[in-house]
């Protein structure tokens, strides 16, 4: 492959280098807001740029608010939800790639359908089931509706499909049940989907806001999305903006950890997605 | 590569975790839970009972709640702070039967619960414990009164205000007797802010036009309401093809392209230019008199000595009205225990008269006792604002999902005033988005 002029390489890194601070640009603006106090930035939030910085509005989240009770309700949630999501999405998966039963590719075909149908359209029919079954404000009413993810079934029964059934047969002549044959063959081959499934799982229950919203109406059961957005003191918050900046920087650290422990699966799930 | 066991233990205890702690909470027979808007602000006023230290509108409800819960201790006080304004997460409340006992609600509001047969009219209660409806502002209790019945107790009205930078006006020559000399008719309006700008250089106005729909709004029903153009003659149907909408939203334009605003501002920037002396007036409601007060305290500051406010000029010869709305706590229908009802009536007692700690945070207080205190005139600028309670008019309260309709309208009136689209076509498209949404009212 013929080489690019060196001049074109250097464009292309800066052009990449300049794309990266203005995507970086707002993060270390809500992380330098979180350092200011609050009377300074009501009067001008340039004074992010000079000092003096404080951490007054971390010392009041950590020690005077709830924030750190909705990490851990986001956590449980998006933890429980990713588990959820990853073992019925195998099976159903695995379901559909390898067993013949009656009616299978009518069932894939409504479960494809799901994909098409937006959380809007079934939020109403949603919210009246769960009201039947005394689910609001239940961390179960945060996690089921999750849980039947379309996409996780689709991703799972691709890739199922992929493998080659040799395997199947081969364990079977080693007299493998089924489910031995699913557990301990097949499953372990599907990890890099699983890590995809994964990470998006935990991602989107994480950044969730409209589901909590109706849902976990007791201030107690708020995740942090809810939390952070009925902290808001007034109207754009002019009064109260390190305050908020303070646990919005908070807030993403365990989504920042997750991007830094499972960089390399995150970066091979986007290719995946692309591939498939 | 296989999958950690332990990653997999961690999964499956967080899905069993989230199985057993499921269960939903409950509310003891003497616990009344309120819940309300305004912010959470633990950290400075977690435990504060002290009311006269704390400030703003989340510190002094905060410290009121905790002051009634102290002197209470029979009662269990349980707050339920929602992400402002709340309504869908009390909507989700009432169809799931999991109702607070008594909620903040903003006048424009509550006939949207009341008109359904979702909030209690409460009357006999708050007379049982000595609050009459003959203690409130006229213009609360029209908020909060439907077919004869109260249906929330009234706790301050709010409106949009003139807030001037006195330190401009006197370089332009526009004061008199060490007042602001204030335009009296729409021509006189946009003379004085091109003689302003003349001689400040600033523009006259600092306005929120980002981002924002309900300043236009505001803007447009209060000159329409000074010109007793009756646009809501019909609770159903909003009428804005007239000489007098067309009026106002020309007037706002001419400021707008004579560059006699700011521009491009969202409330943020907004706020930040007024106060480092971007322009002579700011369009903003009653809850700023406090900090911009504070700021005119400091030294050297653009507003150092030199800030006022006052309620938006008379500048057509119809009457004597601005635009208002308030808050109020609203009970909504749910089976209580006595000690639960008691509890609510004896909280709303409480808060009403404490009314006058709440003018602290730049609202007019809806009690005439609170208006008529010591403290309250005490508090600067309040007697500039202190007619509010007469002339602050709502709008019809038949006039169902008010959010939306000021939504609607100040989307359609800042699109003209921005020249995004000519202003016949958009006071149209405003009455006909208006009508549409409520034809698809249940």
């Amino acid at each position: 492959m013929k080489a690019w002029h060196p001049l074109v390489d250097r464009l292309l890194l800066a052009a990449v280098i300049a794309l990266a601070l203005l995507m970086l640009a707002p993060l270390l603006w809500a992380v330098a807001l979180s350092l200011k106090s609050n009377a300074e930035l009501t009067v001008d939030t340039y004074s992010v740029l000079h000092g003096p910085y404080t951490l007054q509005n971390y010392q009041h989240v950590l020690l005077g608010s709830s924030v750190l009770r909705w990490v851990a309700n986001s956590l449980l949630v998006s933890l429980a939800m990713t588990a959820g999501v990853l073992v019925l999405s195998s099976l159903a998966g695995y379901g559909f790639a390898r067993v013949n039963f009656p009616g299978r590719n009518l069932l894939f075909v409504l479960v494809l359908c799901g994909l098409a149908v937006p959380e809007q359209a079934v939020l109403l029919a949603r919210h009246r089931l769960f009201t039947e079954w005394g689910l609001h404000n239940t961390f179960q009413g945060l996690v089921f509706p999750g849980l039947s993810m379309s996409f996780g079934v689709f991703l799972m029964t691709q890739y199922f499909r992929a493998i080659p059934t040799t395997l199947d047969e081969a364990a079977a002549i080693d007299h493998a049940s089924r489910f031995k044959v699913f557990w301990r063959v097949l499953l372990p081959l599907t990890w890099p989907a699983q890590a995809t499934l994964g990470i998006f799982t935990f991602l989107g229950a994480w950044n969730d806001y409209w589901w909590p919203l109706v849902t976990a109406t007791d201030q107690r059961m708020y995740t942090l999305t809810v939390g952070i957005a009925s902290t808001q003191n007034n109207f754009a918050e002019t009064m109260g903006l390190g305050y908020l900046m303070a646990q919005a920087v908070l807030a993403s650290l365990p989504i920042l950890l997750v991007y830094l422990f499972f960089q390399r699966f995150i970066v091979r799930a986007v290719q995946d997605l692309a591939a498939k | 590569m296989r999958p950690s066991a332990t990653a997999a233990r961690i999964l499956l205890a967080c899905v069993l975790a989230s199985g057993l702690a499921g269960c939903s909470p409950s509310q003891a027979d003497n616990e009344i839970v309120v819940q309300r808007f305004f912010g959470l602000c633990e950290a400075q006023y977690g435990g504060n009972t002290d009311v006269a230290a704390a400030n703003g509108e989340c510190g002094i409800m905060t410290s009121l709640i905790n002051k009634f819960a102290a002197e209470n201790p029979d009662l269990k006080v349980r707050v339920n702070t929602v992400p402002w304004p709340g309504y869908d997460q009390l909507a989700s409340q009432i169809v799931t039967n999991n109702v607070p006992d008594v909620v903040t609600m903003h006048l424009s509001v509550i006939a949207d619960f009341q008109s359904r047969g979702l909030l209690e009219p409460m009357d006999e209660g708050l007379r049982a414990v000595g609050v009459e409806s003959t203690d409130f502002t006229d213009v609360s209790l029209k908020g909060v009164t439907k077919q004869g019945r109260t249906f929330g107790m009234p706790y301050d009205t709010w409106a949009p205000l003139w807030h001037i930078n006195l330190n401009y006006f006197r370089q332009a020559g526009l004061m008199q007797d060490g007042k602001p000399v204030l335009p009296t008719s729409p021509e006189e309006l946009l003379e004085q802010a091109r003689r302003f700008k003349k001689k400040t250089g600033k523009p006259y106005f600092v306005q929120i036009l980002s981002n924002e729909r309900q300043m236009f709004a505001r803007n447009l029903y209060t000159y329409l309401m000074q010109q007793n153009a009756s646009f809501f003659a019909d609770p159903e149907r909003i009428h804005l093809q007239s000489a007098e909408a067309r009026r106002v939203t020309n007037l706002f334009k001419s400021i707008y392209v004579e560059d006699l605003t700011t521009k491009n501002q969202d409330y943020g920037a907004a706020l930040n230019a007024f106060l480092n002396g971007a322009g002579g007036v700011y369009l903003g409601g009653t809850w700023l008199i406090s900090d911009f007060d504070l700021e005119s305290s400091k030294p050297d500051r653009p507003l150092s000595g030199g800030y006022t406010v006052v309620m938006y000029p008379q500048l057509y010869p119809g009457r004597d009205a601005v635009f208002a709305d308030g808050h109020a706590w609203v009970m909504p229908v749910k089976k209580r225990t006595s000690a639960q009802r008691r509890g609510v009536f004896r909280f709303l007692e409480f808060l009403a008269e404490h009314n006058g700690e709440w003018a602290r945070t730049g609202h007019l207080p809806a009690t005439k006792a609170a208006i008529g205190s010591a403290a309250f005139q005490a508090l600067p600028y309040r007697s500039n604002i202190a007619k509010l309670g007469a002339i602050g008019t709502p709008l019809p309260a038949a006039v169902r999902r008010q959010f939306v309709v000021n939504d609607i309208v100040g989307e359609e009136s800042g699109a003209a005033i921005m020249g995004q689209k000519s202003i016949d076509d958009a006071l149209v498209n405003a009455e006909l988005r208006v009508e549409s949404l409520m034809k698809n009212l249940p």
